[in-house]
């Protein structure tokens, strides 16, 4: 099967930090989660965001998929900078040029699998490209389980149909907030492959916030996070790298 | 234990709070009920007392039964009793124990607005002419001008006078059994404060004049007696009685207060009966509304439960929390709904004034039973309604406390012994109604009430067999159209149960309406039929209201060269045996030329007879009777007299069962008014010529009208509707109480569905979009409600039909355009009922939604 080759790009960035504030609540009560970020991700790359708890990664990621609000600084999706943008136009972003995989309740139960994976595009009104739709269900490898319904699936099957939900509207950029969090070991596996092959295979960008340095080791780069500032990251990453890394974080 | 059902009720506030809300409404109409009637009652009391208080003791004819609530014709407003000869005063008046007596008459006298000539009144309260005397003047207070002194004055009463904007010195013409006559308003008064007299209209004449226009010269209806001081009443009572000639009686004031109180209290039971029996139906709404909350908050509290029952709670424990909960919710809701009752009330009251009946000012009446009865209802009804959810609670097993929860999994609909439990429940409703309606000879109403609730209670559990395939046939042109759609289909498809249970209330309320409508279009139908099939005659001459007139009318209209033959009809009540009934009075001679009796034995002219009788065929047949027979009938003022069967006719719509004529009439009943006239033209004149002449004939009675066929027949349309406008205005209580029922279901789901809206919202789904998909499930569910109603409306209107089909509702008519809007209107109050649940729904924080503890 041949690749399809995405629209010629603007810019070779998918998404895009500058000088990222975020602070929660207000006088002492005031909680600074994220110090000032400055951090850029490029098409056709699979980055994953690592950090303890509490380091912000989950904030970072929210504030770059427009869930949530920088308190300073700029967020950007393609060209497009976030903070101008008002709810409604934010609503149509995430529907038009953002994926998500969270970790647990993806799907919509009362919809099969198939109509879980159109949703964004039924949402938008949109047609379905029919061959990248096929090419997306066959990397999941659940054609057989399309006209099921969540609780039919699996756990592992719930997350690949998440994926391919992300993947179908043809994304700027994919979230996936540790996807693998609920899985087993296979599941994850299976899914982190799927991921990999999005990227690699298909030319989609992914950024994933994880814990799991054997889901980090799937990614081009990893970013480690601690206490609201980018600390460090690592290209082509492997388990005991990350570990490593992440251990001298946590000392 | 105690203090985490308290905690438990805390915070669930808000979706108590609409529960509430249910109980609230339903409690309210129940006291509002209660405190109206009595208000009223009091009122009516203070007002009796008051002009019973002026004479203490009163001379009348017997009568052989109280005649005045139940039958009569009401024009005149007094009793039927006979009138005595004025010779009886002397002797009364000549006591040595009575210090004044005056003899007074009564008698039907209708004002004419001098202004619109339009008739005052005539509609419920009668219009009372009466004369002046001496007492008069303690009960009357004449607040502008002065008595009535000579026959060309009249004395109005204040409420008419500000009514019709009427002064002193105003001519004025009023409407008599005889004919009109013209006065000068002499004087207004007024009865203490009020302005009158349970919205009766008073024209007070002077005793001559009085005993003149009301037909009543050289007799009273009755003598005002007051005695010397020290007299007590039960003395003064029995000397007047012992010179009082045979059939006549002296009875305290004190007596004659507790029957007007009596009578009218049993007027006021009959319209609290009514009353209540829609304010219960709107608690029984109420109750599904209160079980579905319940149900969907012990689902909810699953886990929280679950660890109660770990941390040792009992069984027992936890279904007890779950009812001390409903109950103070109940109680709480119920002292709010009496506190709404007596705005509702209040509310009534001034409704009634618009009806011109004013009632002297007293402080609003909230009796114990009042209270009682409403907390009692208040909080049986939502305990009633806990029962179930609470027993479910009590199932949850400890081990569910340490389980991740899960989605709910569909829930299957009914199987085996739930089933068989649904079927039975909805066959013995069923039974009960059928029995009601056409095998129980007492108790048919309660029995068919009973059997509908309990029917609707079978059909509310089988209808989620039906929620699926319905609310997905529903949708099914949904799913084309949207994603919005679609996602509304499927929730209101996912759990069959809450969406059968939500629709029950508002299942309920368009059952019932749309029973009601249906039979209003079978009455409209068979009363068309009715009179094609009976009536003959060119022309009808009726009052707007169906109050009867003065019989001068059918004599200047039968005078008319133009007309044929104008046949006067009078109707009043009697009883046969000891069972109350009603029997027309017909003219022999001109009858049959007017309308169809179908008289199969004997014959309409042997009526001629004195003490004669015709008498419909199917109440010949069941009482065995047969010409010549006796029917055995007594008058309230006339006494026993038996009437002799000359004839036995199979057409009984227009006249009833018992038929007499005008002459027989005469001489058992006092009052002589026409209930209607029938009128054919005369051979050889065109129908517009004859049409104008009776109208200018009938010029000065304004109340009558002259209708062809086609024009009374849509004045009696133009009745039926308006009853059913307020039987469905009452009922609207219900089905407000079942929107509620979806606000407060379709919160609770989107509470349940936080996660998945939240995705929703994160994926791409807009506010607009969210609310429209809310929308499109609360129409889905409304609409479920609405046909399932209206099927059962059908078949329970089918039945009533059936049932009356004796009583004259020969034609069953199912009006479909009708039909069409209710569920239209059913599936628009959706939409208002996803208002609030939409908006919530739209608002919810998408980041809090999708993030984890």
């Amino acid at each position: 099967m041949e690749a399809t080759i995405p629209e010629p790009l603007p810019s070779s960035s998918a998404a895009r930090a500058s000088g990222l504030r975020k602070v929660y609540g207000e006088g002492d009560a005031a909680v600074e989660a994220l110090r000032g970020i400055d951090i850029e991700f490029v098409r056709r790359e699979f980055t994953a965001i690592m950090g303890p708890s509490g380091s912000g990664k989950s904030t970072l990621l929210h504030c770059l998929a427009g869930l949530d609000s920088p308190t300073t600084g700029s967020v950007w999706i393609g060209d497009v900078d976030l903070t101008t943008l008002n709810e409604k136009q934010l609503t149509a972003l995430r529907r038009d040029k953002v994926g998500f995989v969270f970790q647990a309740y993806n799907l919509v139960p009362t919809l099969t699998a198939a109509e879980n994976i159109t949703l964004p595009l039924d949402i938008a009104g949109r047609g379905v490209d029919r061959t990248w739709y096929d090419q997306v269900v066959d990397t999941i490898g659940l054609r057989d389980r399309l006209g099921h319904r969540p609780s039919e699936l699996s756990g592992g099957q719930q997350q690949r149909v998440a994926g391919a939900r992300a993947l179908v509207s043809r994304p700027e950029i994919v979230f996936a907030d540790e996807p693998t969090g609920n899985l087993d070991s296979r599941s994850g596996a299976e899914l982190l492959g799927f991921l990999r092959e999005a990227v690699s295979t298909y030319d989609q960008t992914i950024l994933m916030v994880t814990h799991d340095a054997s889901a980090a080791s799937y990614s081009d780069r990893v970013v480690f996070l601690a206490d609201g500032r980018v600390v460090d990251e690592m290209r082509g990453p492997t388990v005991d790298g990350v570990l490593d890394r992440l251990k001298s974080l946590e000392s | 234990m105690w203090r985490a059902t308290f905690k438990a009720l805390v915070a669930n506030k808000l979706r108590l709070l609409l529960t509430a809300l249910s109980v609230v409404l339903g409690v309210g109409f129940v006291a509002g009920t209660y405190v109206l009637t009595d208000t009223m009652n009091a009122a009516f009391e203070q007002l009796f007392d008051q002009t019973a208080g002026a004479a203490d003791v009163v001379a009348r004819s017997s009568t052989a039964f109280d005649a005045s609530l139940t039958e009569g014709s009401g024009g005149g407003g007094s009793e039927e009793r006979q009138p005595f000869p004025e010779a009886v005063l002397d002797d009364v008046a000549a006591l040595p124990d009575v210090d004044v007596a005056t003899g007074d008459v009564q008698g039907y006298a209708q004002m004419v607005d001098p202004r619109t000539d339009e008739v005052i009144g005539g509609v419920g309260p009668p219009t009372i002419g009466t004369n002046w005397s001496e007492l008069a003047d303690q009960i009357l207070d004449i607040r502008v001008g002065s008595p009535p002194a000579g026959p060309d004055d009249v004395v109005v009463d204040a409420a008419t006078a500000s009514n019709v904007e009427l002064s002193v010195g105003d001519r004025i013409r009023i409407l008599f059994q005889g004919p009109p006559r013209e006065f000068t308003v002499s004087g207004i008064a007024g009865f203490g404060e009020a302005d009158n007299l349970a919205g009766a209209t008073l024209a007070v004449f002077d005793l001559e004049t009085a005993q003149e226009v009301l037909e009543k010269e050289g007799v009273y209806d009755l003598i005002n007696v007051v005695g010397r001081d020290g007299v007590a009443a039960s003395e003064l009572r029995a000397s007047v009685a012992a010179v009082l000639p045979d059939g006549m009686e002296a009875v305290t004031s004190t007596t004659v207060a507790d029957e007007a109180s009596d009578t009218l209290k049993e007027g006021l039971g009959f319209f609290q009966t009514a009353l209540l029996v829609f304010a219960l139906i709107a608690l029984f709404v109420g109750s599904f509304i209160i079980f579905n909350t319940f149900s969907i908050i012990v689902a909810q509290r699953t886990r929280e439960l679950a660890l109660l029952r770990a941390l040792g709670a009992s069984r027992r424990q936890v279904i007890v929390s779950v009812v001390t909960e409903a109950c103070v919710v109940g109680l709480i809701a119920s002292v709010v709904g009496i506190v709404v009752g007596i705005g509702i009330a209040i509310g009534l009251q001034g409704l009634l004034g618009l009806f011109n009946i004013d009632l002297p000012s007293t402080s609003i009446q909230l009796l114990p039973r009042t209270i009682i009865v409403s907390l009692v209802l208040g909080a049986l009804v939502t305990v009633a309604a806990s029962i179930l959810p609470a027993r479910r609670a009590g199932t949850v097993a400890p081990i569910q406390a340490l389980r991740e929860a899960e989605d709910a999994p569909p829930t299957r609909a009914l199987i085996g012994r739930r089933l068989a439990v649904a079927v039975l429940v909805t066959g013995v409703g069923v039974a009960a109604i059928l029995y009601g309606l056409f095998g129980a000879e007492s108790n048919e109403a309660t029995l068919v009430g009973l059997g509908a609730a309990v029917t609707f209670i079978g059909v509310a559990m089988l209808s989620p067999l039906a929620a699926r395939p319905v609310a997905g046939g529903l949708g099914a042109p949904l799913r084309r159209l949207s994603i919005q759609g679609r996602l509304g289909r499927e929730n209101a498809m996912r759990s069959p149960k809450r969406t059968a249970s939500t629709a029950t209330a508002l299942m309920i309320g368009l059952g019932l309406v749309s029973m009601v409508a249906i039979l209003a279009a079978s009455l409209k139908a068979s009363f068309d039929a009715a009179l094609t099939e009976t009536l003959k005659a060119d022309y009808t001459l009726s009052t707007s209201s169906f109050t009867t007139f003065s019989p001068d009318v059918g004599e200047r209209v039968a005078a008319l060269p133009e007309v044929g033959v104008a046949s006067a009809f009078r109707q009043d009540g009697f009883r046969v045996g000891d069972a109350s009934s009603f029997l027309t009075a017909v003219d022999p001679a001109t009858v049959e030329d007017v309308a169809t009796m179908e008289v199969s034995e004997g014959s309409v002219s042997e009526l001629g007879e004195e003490d004669t009788v015709l008498v419909h065929r199917d109440v010949a047949e069941e009482r065995g009777w047969s010409l010549g027979d006796e029917v055995p009938a007594r008058f309230a003022s006339s006494g026993d007299v038996p009437l002799t069967i000359v004839g036995i006719y199979d057409e009984n719509r227009l006249v009833g069962d018992y038929v007499v004529s005008l002459d027989t009439y005469e001489v058992v009943f006092t009052e002589q008014l026409d209930a209607f006239v029938l009128v054919t033209g005369a051979e050889g004149v065109p129908l517009p010529e004859v049409a104008d002449s009776i109208r200018a004939a009938v010029a000065e009675f304004p109340n009558v009208q002259v209708q062809d066929q086609a024009a009374f027949r849509e004045q009696q349309a133009g009745f039926i509707d308006q009853l059913l406008a307020l039987v469905t205005a009452l009922l609207l209580m219900a089905i407000v109480i079942a929107l509620f029922g979806i606000v407060n279901t379709l919160g609770l789901s989107i509470y349940e569905r936080t996660r998945e809206l939240g995705l929703l919202r994160a994926v791409g789904m807009s506010r607009r979009q969210v609310k429209r998909m809310i929308r499109w499930e609360s129409v889905i569910i409304a609409v479920f409600g609405a046909l399932v109603g209206i099927a059962i409306g059908v078949l329970f209107g089918w039945a009533l039909q059936q049932a009356l089909r004796n009583q004259g509702v020969t034609e069953f008519v199912l009006p479909v355009g009708q039909l069409v809007v209710y569920l239209v209107l059913a599936g628009l109050a959706g939409v208002l009922a996803a208002i609030w649940p939409a908006r919530r729904a739209a608002k919810l924080d998408v980041l809090e939604a999708i993030s984890y503890e």
